[in-house]
């Protein structure tokens, strides 16, 4: 990690690395295209094989990675630019076809809840088992407005979000003097707790959950009515794309920003050494109670825009092996490197899903494939580098 | 006394002696590997299963799968495979993560416990149904005109005895003293000559076995095997031994108790109580957990500069 103190100086002409920046971006859109939209479980894992493989390439020849790397910080605004009209054009290319788009949807979801949990486990290490839980506290906050009061889903986004940081703030609380193992089990108890209400109380309806919340409105536009754009018409589930897509931007700006802020470097130096970080002046306490109303805050979002979407909620939804599977996709994916996350995040809701030719052998599957992914590359997808300063 | 609250105080103990069982292994094995091994109340609980394919496997060989020694021999046989399934997955699995973050060990963990889940569901014939499991004994005995059945006397004299073997055997026997070494200092223990690797391998099949044990009872105290048991089960488990305080074989035993009366309590005391007996649970683990950060009995975290 030493020799990527400094940004690597990128000596290469260019034109050839702004066309390196366009080729990998698209390279990537097309393959999650690719994956997506095919159906036959062997090309599924053949799909699988080749970005397996392209990580073994970027493993054994890092100069390769160090290029693209030097590519994209050289091109900065150029990839950005691109990426955004990758993800604006991504629904037209999906051919009408509702699942993948759906799929899309949900992945988004899942980047936000994992750059939530990032916060905490990626920047401070601090684990916490019940994202799942703000998620759900998120999304029966914003459902009961609605159905009992009638507000909108623009009023309850705020509400929500609000209602699910305090909840953080309480988890919080217990979790100032408690450590490792002790703090996973006071949010995993936290995270049962909430699951067991949501299953129990007369007002959120039991097991069987709630059910019609409607869909949001925009300018007069419902979110259930198809999405007509330059004459062209996308499902309704495009409404949804852009509004998470909207959400995962949020969350990227809002992540870098904590990252590069005061706060984000309190995180790190807590998760190096806590009495050291003490020793520095940094208030230990207050940072830790802080990432977990971080983490609720951006769980509460992602679980309105989750009700709104699918328009019906149950406990089931929120249990405690989503929390865990959310952990999965940071630590997958590369703790505190916001690419990494989102990219664990995508490939952990496809997966499941895109094996649904194993049916009934999938969360089998699904299992054996995190604790091989663990074993065989531990240090994540895309691991966490050095901070780095000055160009 | 009443003959009601006896009953309660007796349930409240089976209870208590099997959650033990299982939470001594957690806290045996956090001790000894400082991971968590969060799929040991999986482990466990594959025991119940393997003891009724035992039973169907001698009654189409020999056909008498009726017979109480058919019975004995198969949970016998369980509880040494499932000691064994335990010494595989540390050689397989966990074994890898000895030098990783704990984090790493513990979502690796709960992802070989949605494994071994899965495994019961789809090799054993009809695993996603509730499969009839016996009453290890049945009848009654009457003590000072009180009518105890049978059964929860048995559970409760194993489990001392269990417990009872394990103390002597971690504080009298060689192998039970270099468990103790390697859990206080890794290396100190290796310039001992003690492998820890092997000491490793013992703890697992220890704690896989005892956990065994705790299994067969709570799938006989339920009268059916599960493969989902386990999710409960497991949890309460490792609840119980970090209330206790993880690596406390005592705390292990007291966090079972506790937990099993607040869970007694509240079946037989609130309305509706069997569905809201988990959430009064895992009240009682936060609020354990607030006001003893490391558990009842657990060493307080004193930081090395």
């Amino acid at each position: 990690m030493a020799e990527s103190l400094a940004l690597p100086r990128d000596t290469s002409n260019p034109v050839v690395s702004a066309l390196t920046v366009i080729a990998v971006q698209l390279a990537g859109a097309l393959f999650l295209r690719q994956f997506l939209l095919i159906d036959d479980w062997r090309l599924v894992i053949g799909l699988l094989l080749l970005f397996g493989a392209a990580l073994v390439l970027m493993e054994r020849v890092p100069s390769l990675e160090a290029r693209v790397e030097a590519a994209f910080a050289r091109h900065s605004r150029l990839a950005l630019l691109l990426g955004i009209a990758i993800v604006l054009a991504f629904p037209f290319v999906l051919e009408g076809n509702t699942y993948a788009l759906h799929l899309c949807v949900i992945s988004m979801l899942y980047a936000v809840l994992a750059l939530a949990l990032n916060f905490q486990l990626g920047s401070a290490n601090i684990p916490n088992f019940a994202t799942g839980a703000s998620y759900g506290i998120g999304a029966y906050a914003s459902a009961l407005l609605a159905l009992n009061f009638g507000v909108s889903f623009w009023l309850a986004l705020p509400v929500a979000a609000v209602v699910a940081t305090i909840f953080g703030f309480l988890l919080g609380i217990p979790s100032m003097r408690t450590r490792d193992s002790y703090l996973a089990l006071v949010t995993i108890a936290f995270g049962v707790v909430i699951h067991q209400l949501l299953n129990n109380l007369e007002f959120t309806g039991g097991p069987n959950g709630l059910v019609g919340i409607p869909a949001p409105e925009l300018f007069g536009h419902s979110f259930a009515s198809p999405l007509v754009i330059f004459g062209q018409e996308l499902p309704s589930q495009a409404n949804f794309y852009y509004l998470s897509a909207l959400l995962v931007l949020i969350s990227i700006v809002f992540a870098r920003r904590l990252h590069d802020s005061r706060v984000g470097l309190a995180w790190n130096a807590l998760r190096t050494d806590e009495l050291a970080a003490r020793c520095q002046g940094i208030n230990v306490t207050w940072y830790k109670v802080l990432a977990f109303a971080v983490d609720a805050f951006l769980a509460g979002f992602a679980g309105t825009i989750y009700a709104f979407y699918v328009g019906f909620i149950s406990p089931d939804n929120f249990t405690f092996l989503v929390s865990v599977t959310i952990m999965t996709m940071v630590i997958a994916g590369g703790m505190d490197n916001i690419l990494g996350v989102i990219v664990g995040a995508f490939l952990l809701t496809l997966l499941p899903e895109k094996l649904r030719a194993f049916s009934d052998y999938r969360i089998l599957f699904f299992g054996v494939t995190v604790i091989v992914f663990l074993m065989i590359r531990p240090q994540g997808l895309f691991p966490q580098r050095l901070r780095r300063y000055g160009h | 006394m009443s003959e009601l609250f006896l009953q309660q105080l007796l349930n409240w103990i089976t209870l208590g002696s099997i959650y033990a069982l299982i939470a001594v292994g957690f806290s045996l094995l956090f001790g000894v590997l400082n991971i968590i091994h969060f799929s040991h109340g999986d482990v466990s609980l594959l025991a119940p299963f393997l003891a009724l394919s035992v039973i169907s496997a001698i009654g189409s060989a020999l056909g008498d799968a009726g017979s109480l020694g058919t019975f004995l021999l198969a949970l016998l046989v369980a509880i040494a495979i499932t000691g064994v399934i335990g010494v595989l997955l540390d050689l397989v699995v966990i074994q890898r993560f000895r030098q990783a973050p704990a984090m790493m060990a513990l979502v690796a963990t709960v992802a070989l416990g949605i494994v071994l889940r899965e495994l019961i569901r789809h090799l054993f014939p009809n695993g996603s149904n509730p499969h009839a499991f016996p009453r290890l004994v049945e009848g009654d005995v009457t003590i000072a005109g009180f009518t105890i059945p049978l059964f929860s006397v048995m559970v409760i004299v194993v489990s001392v005895l269990a417990v009872c073997a394990l103390f002597f055997m971690l504080n009298n026997t060689r192998l039970g003293l270099h468990i103790k070494a390697v859990s206080q200092d890794r290396d100190a223990a290796r310039l001992m000559a003690i492998n820890p690797g092997r000491i490793f391998r013992a703890t697992f099949f220890v704690a896989s076995a005892i956990g065994a044990i705790g299994g067969l009872f709570f799938s006989s105290y339920a009268g059916m095997a599960r493969f989902d048991f386990s999710i409960d089960v497991g949890l309460i488990g490792f609840s119980a031994a970090v209330v206790g305080g993880l690596g406390s074989m005592p705390g292990a035993i007291i966090g079972s108790l506790l937990i099993a009366g607040l869970d007694t309590l509240v079946q037989a005391t609130v309305p509706n109580g069997a569905s809201y007996r988990l959430v009064f649970v895992f009240l009682l683990v936060i609020g354990v957990l607030v006001f003893r950060p490391s558990g009842l009995m657990g060493r307080s975290l004193v930081e090395k500069v």
